[in-house]
């Protein structure tokens, strides 16, 4: 194999995990803080991709939009965990189900919405870099390098703020941060927007390279929970770690095997790696 | 306390006589229909099964169904096997093989595998299954396997209509009978109990992994039977069959109907889908938006279903010595973990 191709190849695997990371890191921050896998965070990347495909149908242009999605649908998320979420919080199975529901009601609004087509949404550019022989499409360097900057922000949120530091107490201990004077439920509230918000930006991040249809969130959402309970339910790092893992099984594997098993071969290997290492790859002590 | 222990049995022989009698007054188009519920009652049976008495959140029921659908479907089309007592069968015994495979590697073995692992790894088996089938042009891809034939019975065609109605009648009482034995039996009180406190049972000598893993197992097969009549019912076997759709379908029929009654579960098959008939023609695009809607409520409002409003609690569970007996109150742990359709919730 020559280095052009090898390169592109790590490059798309690159891509392919930032956006899982993307993905992932919303959905992770809310199973670990409050163990609930919320099956609607689909819709809640989806919502973003439509707040940004709305900003550009009304002219404000499809940056702006992007700017948007996260507060549009960060306030989603806080209306979803006030009305619905909160009551779930010691039923994670009911939780799954009702925030499925959830899902589905926004699903189809947008399906509706979108009266079953699906939508180009342009990204703000789209040439290409030139390495040598190596095009890289230059909003997929974009992705990755925001990717890159929202992990660090959202890491010095967790470990360097006030907030950061009541959540994490929150995580660890929810009774005593209680009794330490944190309002938990309010932690919880926030941090669900916060997850929400996340999802929000990917959604509006990714929409360009795919289209808008109503089923781009579920596309994605098995794929999220799997590198989320792959990487470790509890840390920060392990979703991230987890997204890398299944983004590089589902970008080489396609070279190794014949690409319809390797699609399928990535969730076996997931389920498998789940069930002998339940706590994931970083194990919280 | 609502109903008395009499009045599931009340239901139970009441709808039987309402299924044997209707189809005989009703069009070809209706008993169709109604068959097609009948067939989706053995899935939300399977479901109910697994995870009302089993206490196996099984979010995959539809890789077990898809899978009975398929290999209905290539026997049928690929091998000119349309007789139905061997091509349902098999499509039961593929479904039951899979599974007894699959619910070995998430039950058995030392370490216990939590709620939420089992319903992602279930949900995502069938997800891939669904995009292998999807994938593979070998098995139709995309496009599935169309223009199965009629199943034969005994040298005639058993085309979609009363024949098949009762065909598919009789294979559901005798699954539902099957299904409402076991989780009265002994082998139904220990799987009880596990859900009250599994820990507690373990103490008390049982190994609960085997209980749940045979559960799993039958849950399976019934869903690969289902899958099979439903590819010949339909004439279709397609990736979308395999996939997470079905599989929450199934959850959520279970989930409407009254989770672990078993009659909560079909009775939420024909209350779904008969709303979806109805309300489908007249609210076109609104109408999957109203059922998350409705889903939602339930969810939310009613933790044991429809029918939690008219049977009691006791009902639903085995009983061991005199039945006339008034139950104890016996405090409940606040466990972390959540029992299947929690009353006290």
């Amino acid at each position: 194999m020559d280095v052009p191709r090898l390169a592109g190849i790590a490059f798309d695997v690159l891509s392919l995990s930032s956006i899982l990371v993307l993905l992932v890191l919303g959905m992770g921050i809310i199973v670990s803080m409050m163990g609930i896998f919320n099956l609607a965070h689909g819709e809640l990347v989806l919502l973003g991709a439509f707040t940004v495909y709305l900003a550009h149908k009304v002219g404000l242009g499809v940056g702006l939009g992007i700017v948007l999605a996260p507060i549009v649908v960060g306030a989603a998320g806080l209306l979803l965990e006030r009305s619905v979420v909160r009551h779930f919080y010691s039923r994670p199975i009911s939780a799954l189900l009702a925030t499925w529901a959830v899902g589905m009601m926004i699903r189809e609004s947008v399906r509706a919405g979108l009266h079953g087509r699906s939508e180009v949404v342009v990204a703000p550019f789209s040439g290409t870099f030139a390495i040598g022989n190596v095009y890289l499409s230059q909003w997929r360097v974009a992705i990755v390098l925001l990717t890159v900057a929202v992990i660090a922000a959202s890491y010095l949120l967790l470990q360097r703020t006030r907030v950061g530091l009541q959540v994490r107490a929150t995580l660890d201990n929810a009774s005593l941060a209680r009794a330490s004077g944190i309002a938990t439920g309010r932690v919880y509230a926030l941090t669900f927007a916060f997850g929400s918000a996340l999802a929000g930006l990917a959604g509006a991040l990714i929409v360009p390279l795919f289209a808008l249809y109503a089923d781009l969130g579920v596309t994605f959402l098995v794929r999220s929970f799997l590198a989320v309970m792959v990487g470790g339910v509890g840390s920060f790092e392990g979703p991230i770690l987890g997204a890398g893992a299944v983004g590089l099984g589902s970008g080489v594997l396609p070279w190794v095997v014949a690409p319809v098993l390797a699609d399928a071969l990535v969730f076996v290997i997931a389920i498998a790696l789940m069930r002998f290492m339940p706590n994931g790859l970083v194990h919280r002590g | 306390m609502r109903g008395s222990a009499r009045t599931l049995p009340a239901i139970e022989v009441l709808a039987l006589l309402l299924a044997t009698a209707l189809p005989l007054i009703l069009s070809q188009f209706q008993v169709i229909f109604l068959t097609r519920l009948l067939i989706l009652s053995l899935l939300a049976l399977s479901f109910d099964f697994a995870w009302g008495q089993g206490g196996v959140f099984s979010f995959g029921q539809g890789l077990f169904f898809g899978l009975g659908a398929y290999v209905a479907a290539l026997l049928a089309t690929r091998a000119d096997m349309t007789s139905a007592f061997v091509a349902i069968p098999l499509a039961m015994l593929a479904g039951l093989v899979v599974a007894s495979l699959f619910g070995g590697f998430l039950l058995l073995g030392r370490r216990p595998a939590s709620l939420i692992y089992i319903g992602m790894a279930t949900l995502a088996a069938s997800y891939a299954a669904q995009r292998l089938a999807a994938g593979w042009s070998k098995i139709g891809g995309q496009n599935g396997v169309s223009g199965v034939p009629f199943p034969t019975l005994g040298g005639a065609d058993l085309e979609p209509g009363r024949g098949f109605y009762y065909v598919a009648l009789a294979l559901l009482v005798a699954v539902y009978l099957a299904f409402r034995y076991l989780s009265r039996s002994q082998f139904g009180l220990v799987l009880a109990a596990a859900r009250d406190n599994e820990s507690r049972v373990g103490a008390l000598g049982y190994r609960t992994a085997p209980y749940k893993w045979l559960v799993f197992a039958l849950a399976g097969g019934v869903a690969g039977l289902s899958g099979g009549l439903s590819a010949f019912h339909e004439g279709f076997a397609g990736p979308n069959l395999l996939g997470v759709l079905t599989s929450t379908q199934a959850v959520l029929y279970v989930l409407v109907g009254g989770v672990g009654t078993l009659a909560g579960a079909v009775g939420g098959v024909f209350v779904m889908e008969y709303a979806s008939l109805e309300l489908s023609t007249r609210f076109a695009s609104a109408w999957p938006v109203i059922l998350g809607g409705i889903l939602l409520l339930v969810i939310m409002f009613l933790p044991n279903g429809l029918i939690g409003a008219v049977i009691s609690d006791r009902a639903r569970m085995p009983t061991f010595g005199d039945r006339r007996a008034k139950p104890k109150r016996v405090p409940v742990d606040v466990s972390e973990e959540e029992t299947v359709g929690s009353a006290s919730a």
